[in-house]
């Protein structure tokens, strides 16, 4: 696996300069424990804020550093939502998917964020501008809804606050939040595939089959799609469907059958 | 009831905490110098028993049952502070921490002096970048005073304190998950027992507490433990900020007197609801919690009344609905949540909450079957207590309790005609 890992690089030639100018304060973050595995976070955490994502070489180095193995590391760092794999845009926006937020129209911003910005969950523009997200409660809720800009809160969205954010940021007027650095080009999606097959849900909470979100968008329908794929029990609840007369809201051609 | 004198709120939105000079000038840290001077750990242990403090972190656990668990076994102990706020609704350790920061700071200070810790923590939220700024910046002002490092006020008694980021895992809350993290491990709940107070950090005797349990100590040092002890219900007392949120027409944090009634905090300190809107239900402590209805809005807000009607207060955080609100939309953002968070270590909690989710996004999608409603009453029921956190047991509260009440929103979603979707 790891050889894998290290094998799809992106080269990065000054990240040699970076791990050794970091030096210094990964030896006081290490001090802080009692045990140096303690500050594989903090380090991971500078990594990427020296990067914009926690790339192939700064795990390898914090695996060398803490001397434990490389797949520790990985599956360590594949756990927290927070550390991006892959190069993400230069903005990370992530908006409230939950309660409070969705009680105040959240689902309305979140179509209007996939419509402007033309991606879905977990994806980044094609310009490499913006990251898009639809995370768990933000501890903001009387301020709903709300979101973060590069972990910057934004509170009290509106659709007229959306469209003056993201202009502002395509202008360059909206100085709130610095970009992320930049030193690899964004993935389109940014999370594995194991992490988004389970987190594809998040795109269908509008019911309108026709907005941006629903079964009909491209984000919502790949979505939906891989819930129908992935488990028997999708696939069989879609033969009663068919056999009840009640399968028009599946798309044509991809019944259960075709793909067995 | 609810016009109480501020404690824990108190110079929010008028006083700049984040400065020591001006927390100093309210009276903080006068309360940790005297412990360290004056009291012994055991005075400090004991003084935080009598006040009957319970752990404001979810459970309610009493804190100086909690720190009398340590076993006097000359290992070195940890305190460790539980910023994690992560529990959909609550936001109170959020404004604590960026408000007041010296105040949950000397809290930290006195708990792990209280169980004779020489080293603490505190597990910061990974999304709270800017309270961990704050919070940094007033650790360094404290250092610099003196109030933390070695030999404090020329006692001898040595303490630091770290903080630890976390990074986006909502399960890094609960206590054991948020000890591996602190470990540098993934943040998967351990089986119990041992429990930290035994095995904690790196094996050691740790007390767990909450931002807010731990930011009461220096009220409790400062005007003693009946002070706190009187206020509210005997066996739930003392002051509790409740985080209001949802269709209401003031959603912040309010300070009251555990024992307020529901109706109060919803009507006289959020405001009510919002204009020509009915009140339909409330979720009393988060989404862990199962719902509440008009016949218990008279009920005092304390751990025991709202446990005995079948929810909890958790953490405080009330969410409130009004006749607006699709429930099925409501216990589809709950489920997905646990589902989402899950470790993924135990496979009722893994899988049980994944599959729940599905079968509500279908029914949302109007896909569902009549049948969907049976399985949506008895797959929560099955993936309850077995489980190796609470996580794994939250799903059903708030499902089974909407779905009880409001049944024809469920039913109405899978009889509808499917021509609305063509
Ligand atoms: C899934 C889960 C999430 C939790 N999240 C938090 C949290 O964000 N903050 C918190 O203080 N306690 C949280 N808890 C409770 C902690 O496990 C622990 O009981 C608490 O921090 C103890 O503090 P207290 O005694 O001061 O309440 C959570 C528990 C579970 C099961
Ligand atoms: S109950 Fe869920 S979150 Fe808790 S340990 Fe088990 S799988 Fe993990």
């Amino acid at each position: 696996m790891s050889n894998q890992a290290i094998s799809t690089l992106e080269p990065v030639p000054d990240f040699a300069v970076l791990a050794a100018g970091l030096q210094d304060e990964f030896r006081a973050l290490i001090a802080q424990y009692e045990d140096s595995r303690s500050a594989l976070l903090p380090i991971i955490h500078r990594f990427q804020e020296a990067e914009g994502y926690v790339s192939p070489q700064a795990m390898q180095v914090s695996a060398e550093l803490l001397n434990l193995p490389l797949a520790v590391v990985e599956s360590t760092v594949s756990f927290y939502t927070l550390f991006f794999r892959k190069p993400v845009g230069k903005y990370m926006l992530q908006v409230c998917r939950n309660l409070s937020c969705a009680l105040n129209g959240a689902e309305e911003i979140m179509a209007q964020f996939r419509e402007r910005l033309g991606v879905g969950h977990l994806e980044t523009t094609d310009d490499g501008l913006f990251s898009y997200e639809e995370v768990e409660c933000l501890a903001a809720c009387d301020k709903a809804p709300c979101m973060q800009v590069n972990l910057d809160f934004v509170y009290h969205l509106t659709p007229d606050l959306v469209d003056a954010l993201l202009a502002g940021i395509r202008n360059g007027t909206y100085t709130d939040t610095p970009p992320l650095p930049q030193r690899a080009k964004p993935e389109r999606s940014w999370h594995v595939a194991q992490d988004t097959g389970k987190k594809a849900a998040g795109a269908l909470g509008v019911s309108n089959p026709n907005a941006p979100g629903g079964i009909g968008d491209a984000s919502g329908r790949a979505a939906l799609q891989r819930i129908v794929d992935d488990t028997a029990v999708g696939a069989r609840t879609h033969e009663r469907l068919v056999r009840e007369g009640q399968a028009g809201t599946l798309h044509p051609g991809k019944d259960a059958h075709e793909r067995h | 009831m609810s016009a109480i004198k501020p404690v824990l709120t108190k110079g929010i939105g008028e006083l700049n905490l984040r400065d020591l000079e001006v927390y100093r000038s309210e009276g903080g840290y006068v309360q940790f110098e005297r412990a360290l001077k004056e009291l012994t750990p055991a005075a400090v242990l004991d003084m935080t028993t009598r006040s009957g403090l319970r752990g404001r972190g979810g459970a309610g656990f009493p804190t100086g049952k909690k720190w009398s668990f340590l076993p006097n076994d000359g290992r070195p102990r940890y305190m460790v502070c539980n910023c994690d706020e992560a529990e959909p609704g609550t936001f109170k350790d959020h404004m604590l921490l960026e408000e007041t920061p010296h105040q949950v700071l000397e809290g930290i200070l006195l708990g792990a002096y209280g169980i004779g810790s020489h080293h603490a923590f505190i597990y910061i939220r990974g999304e709270f970048r800017r309270g961990y700024e704050i919070f940094r910046a007033a650790l360094d002002q404290a250092r610099a005073a003196g109030y933390v490092g070695s030999n404090l006020f020329g006692t001898g008694y040595d303490l630091e304190l770290t903080i630890h980021r976390g990074a986006g895992a909502y399960i890094c809350g609960e206590e054991t998950a948020l000890l591996n993290s602190l470990e540098g491990k993934r943040g998967e709940p351990r089986l119990k027992p041992p429990f930290p107070a035994l095995q904690g950090l790196y094996q050691m005797p740790t007390v767990v507490n909450n931002v807010e349990t731990l930011a009461s100590l220096p009220h409790i040092l400062r005007n003693g433990p009946e002070w706190f002890a009187q206020v509210g219900p005997e066996r739930s007392p003392g002051y509790k900020i409740v985080s209001i949120s949802g269709h209401v027409k003031r959603p912040g944090n309010y300070e009251v007197a555990l024992g307020t009634s529901m109706r109060t905090l919803i009507d006289e300190c959020a405001g009510g609801m919002r204009d020509g809107r009915k009140f339909m239900a409330v979720q009393p402590g988060g989404a862990s919690s199962a719902c509440l209805f008009e016949e218990h809005l008279d009920l005092s807000y304390d751990f025991d009344t709202i446990a005995k009607a079948g929810s909890m207060i958790g953490s405080g955080a009330m969410v409130v609905f009004d006749d607006t609100t699709d429930f099925v939309k409501a216990a589809h953002a709950v489920v997905r949540f646990f589902a989402h968070e899950s470790c993924g270590q135990c496979t009722p909690c893994r899988e049980g909450g994944n599959w729940i989710s599905r079968t509500l996004t279908r029914i949302l999608d109007g896909r569902g079957v009549p049948s969907d409603i049976e399985v949506l009453k008895s797959a929560g029921h099955q993936m309850t207590g077995l489980n190796l956190c609470a996580l794994g047991d939250s799903v059903e509260p708030f499902l089974a309790s909407v779905l009880h009440r409001f049944e024809d929103q469920f039913r109405a979603y899978v009889t509808a005609p499917q021509a609305a979707v063509a």
